[in-house]
């Protein structure tokens, strides 16, 4: 066999050789320590949250995607928030009825589907009967008007409620919340809405960013990216908090850890640099 | 099958270049080659595969002409492969790209916060070699604001005229075409590592392969390991990979990776559900890079990205469809191609909400 080689030949084979000497030194040259401090695995992240922290959170099952058995969510071990999704319907339920939007190429929800706002509610889990545990009439007084006033409770969600830092100075509680049935929301047009379809809320007063959120544009939906498939639609109140848009209309979140610095570099101060004179 | 008509490699001589060159080796040292320690192939990583299984694997063709039995067989070698390696069930799909499908992405710099959410969860989905290297398909540059600039005039200019040169790239509408806008990379930073995001003294750009449609990585690859498939995702394949990084220098956008080193992915991290061209573990001396998640968006689903961004900056659908999320910001948003003037026609488009 070795009497085959032709010179050309031989030449291809010492080129291989080569290279794949050259590639095991750059391999040997990784530090051990490196690999090993990486590969023993810190205990994982199991109680995460989506958009911001604080408020959907979602619990680690393994095996929670039976045909490929891997895990129903794959969180941050920096920061702890959901990054990859098993399953991306996961926890919903149908999103329900929604006005009608006339144009054709908008609104289309048959397929919609969204998780939940309720039962992420500390205070309306607080008893049986939602918030009405307390809002029946009887243990707090129903309010006689829609006048701001101070409130004696609810600071941890509106810290004073004389400055709502919502619509700068124009909003109140009973322009969100319905007087009568505290369990609702209720619009401007007296309408009572669940917590589940903030939107509907949101949407009498923001109609532009609501139409936007309609056809797709603002916002966030999860699932199939055909146009009718199935997707799961991120509700307002997933990334806005309705009580603090005005001091800042997306919380700030913590960032994940930065790309691996180049090889011998010890930090990116290069970068931070001026470049030049300019 | 569809896929193979579509898919069509036309440059027969690069391939018989490539045949000549393997079988060069094979005639006089394939199994010094692929017993030998530090080979350059896949074919001596699968250590609890058989040796026939592996040096089937190093000597397969290029996938998109293979026959469906060949394919299959293919297939089934590396399934064999990966789970032994792996030590789990996994899957390596071959399902063809939708029909009547254009992939397109859109990105909303107003949005973006820099959090880098996004760059995890690809890796997460994709396999990436998790450290030394540590291989990451999406940078995030941080940019001063002042870089960012529209013209109002062109924006209203509305549809491209076709220029003396022919009708290039694709007619997506409105106002995508013409150059409204752009962002200058002066004092980009893609290392920053601050407490919580946003800077408000800077806007966010991440950066991962733009699918263009006139792909120069492609053109630059001498033995088309790398192509753009009917649905206008530029992919690649691993096995016909020669590794020269050619199209790696050819990228106007940094967007491949190369494999320098032997991948490092812990068996626990590893996704099992993979794609042949999208993210089943890579080997050793190959190129990688975005796929618009092959092995998801093929079957329906949205890129890992999108589904991890907290803004919701991030959008993807199918460019022929008016109905599409992308087609309804191409047509009512503000939007401009990165590195427009390279002429490369990405399908990936930024744009201001
Ligand atoms: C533990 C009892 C309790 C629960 C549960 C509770 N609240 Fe209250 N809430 C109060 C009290 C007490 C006040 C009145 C404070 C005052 O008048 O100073 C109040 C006041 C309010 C007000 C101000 C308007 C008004 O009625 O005077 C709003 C709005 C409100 N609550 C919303 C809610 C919502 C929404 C929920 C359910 C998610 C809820 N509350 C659950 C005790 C409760
Ligand atoms: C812009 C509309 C709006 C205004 C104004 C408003 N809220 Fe709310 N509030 C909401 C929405 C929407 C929710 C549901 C939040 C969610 O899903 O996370 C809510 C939730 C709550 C909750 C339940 C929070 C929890 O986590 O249990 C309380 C309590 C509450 N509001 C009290 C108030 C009080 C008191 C005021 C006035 C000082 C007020 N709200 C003003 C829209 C509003
Ligand atoms: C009753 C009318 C009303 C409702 C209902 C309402 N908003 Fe507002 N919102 C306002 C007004 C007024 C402003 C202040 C606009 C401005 O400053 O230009 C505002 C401001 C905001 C801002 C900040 C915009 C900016 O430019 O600073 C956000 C974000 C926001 N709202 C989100 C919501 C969300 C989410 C909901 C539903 C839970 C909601 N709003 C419901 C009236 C409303
Ligand atoms: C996936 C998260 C997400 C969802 C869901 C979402 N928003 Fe937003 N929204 C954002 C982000 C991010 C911004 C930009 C914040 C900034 O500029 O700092 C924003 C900005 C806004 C603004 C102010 C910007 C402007 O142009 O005036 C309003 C008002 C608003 N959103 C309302 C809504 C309403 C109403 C809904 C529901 C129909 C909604 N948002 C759903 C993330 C979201």
């Amino acid at each position: 066999m070795h009497s085959l080689i032709t010179p050309t030949k031989f030449a291809v084979l010492a080129l291989c050789g080569l290279l794949a000497i050259s590639l095991g030194l750059y391999k040997s040259a990784e530090s051990a320590e490196q690999m090993s401090a990486k590969t023993q695995n810190e205990p994982l992240v199991t109680d995460c949250y989506e958009s911001r922290e604080g408020y959907t959170t979602v619990t680690r099952v393994e095996g929670a995607v039976p045909q490929y058995g891997y895990p129903n969510i794959k969180c941050s071990q920096k920061t702890g928030a959901v990054l990859w999704y098993g399953d991306p319907y996961e926890g919903t339920v149908p999103m329900g009825e929604m006005p009608e939007i006339t144009d054709a190429t908008r609104g289309n929800y048959a397929n919609a589907v969204v998780k939940p706002r309720e039962p992420r509610l500390m205070y309306f889990n607080m008893g049986p009967d939602g918030c009405k545990t307390c809002h029946d009439g009887k243990t707090v007084p129903a309010p006689k008007n829609k006048k701001p006033r101070e409130l004696a409770m609810h600071q941890d969600i509106v810290e004073n409620s004389m400055q709502l830092m919502h619509g700068r100075g124009s909003l109140w509680c009973l322009d969100c919340h319905s007087a009568t049935d505290r369990n609702k929301l209720e619009n401007r047009q007296g309408v009572q809405i669940g917590f589940n379809q903030p939107q509907r809320l949101c949407g009498t007063c923001h109609g532009e960013l609501y139409i936007d959120w309609r056809a797709g544009i603002h916002g966030k939906r999860t699932g199939d990216w055909a146009a009718n498939g199935k997707k799961r639609w991120w509700v307002c109140t997933e990334c806005h908090n309705p009580h603090t848009v005005q001091v800042n209309r997306f919380n700030p979140i913590k960032q994940e850890a930065p790309p691996a610095l180049p090889r011998g570099m010890k930090n990116a101060d290069h970068e931070r640099m001026p470049h030049g004179e300019h | 099958m569809s896929e193979e008509k579509k898919e069509l490699i036309t440059t027969e001589d690069a391939i018989e270049g490539r045949r000549e060159f393997l079988k060069n080796v094979c005639l006089t040292g394939a199994t010094a080659l692929v017993a030998g320690p530090a080979s350059v192939s896949a074919a001596v990583e699968a250590a609890s595969a058989d040796a026939d299984t592996t040096v089937a694997e190093f000597f397969q063709g290029h996938f998109v002409l293979m026959s469906d039995v060949e394919k299959e067989k293919a297939i089934e070698r590396l399934e064999k492969r990966y789970t032994a390696k792996y030590e789990k069930k996994t899957t390596v799909s071959n399902v063809p790209a939708p029909e009547d499908t254009l992939f397109g992405y859109a990105l909303d710099i107003s949005k973006c916060i820099g959090c880098r959410r996004c760059v995890h969860a690809c890796v997460d989905e994709n396999n990436q070699s998790r450290n030394d290297p540590e291989v990451q398909w999406i940078q995030v540059m941080k940019i001063p604001k002042g870089n960012f600039a529209f013209s109002a005039d062109k924006l209203e200019k509305g549809y491209p005229e076709t220029s003396q040169f022919g009708d290039y790239g694709v007619q997506v509408g409105g106002n995508a075409h013409t150059r409204v806008g752009g962002i200058g990379t002066e004092e980009a930073q893609s290392h920053f590592d601050d407490l919580v995001t946003p800077d408000n003294d800077h806007f966010y750009v991440p950066v991962q392969c733009q699918q263009c449609e006139k792909p120069p990585c492609v053109k630059a690859c001498p033995v088309r390991a790398t192509f753009r498939d009917s649905a206008g995702v530029v992919l690649i394949d691993y096995n016909w990979c020669i590794g020269c990084r050619m199209c790696q220098l050819a990228c106007p956008y940094q967007a491949r990776r190369f494999n320098w080193g032997e991948p490092n992915l812990p068996k626990e991290e590893m996704n099992p559900h993979t794609h042949y061209f999208g993210n089943r573990p890579r080997m050793r001396g190959v190129m990688e890079k975005c796929t618009f998640c092959a092995q998801r968006t093929r079957e329906g689903r949205n890129p890992a990205c999108l589904e991890a961004c907290p803004v919701g900056a991030r959008k993807f659908g199918n460019l022929l469809d008016p109905e599409s999320e992308v087609r309804k910001i191409l047509a009512t948003k503000r939007v401009f191609r990165f590195k427009e003037e390279f002429g490369t026609y990405p399908k990936f488009f930024y744009y201001v909400g």
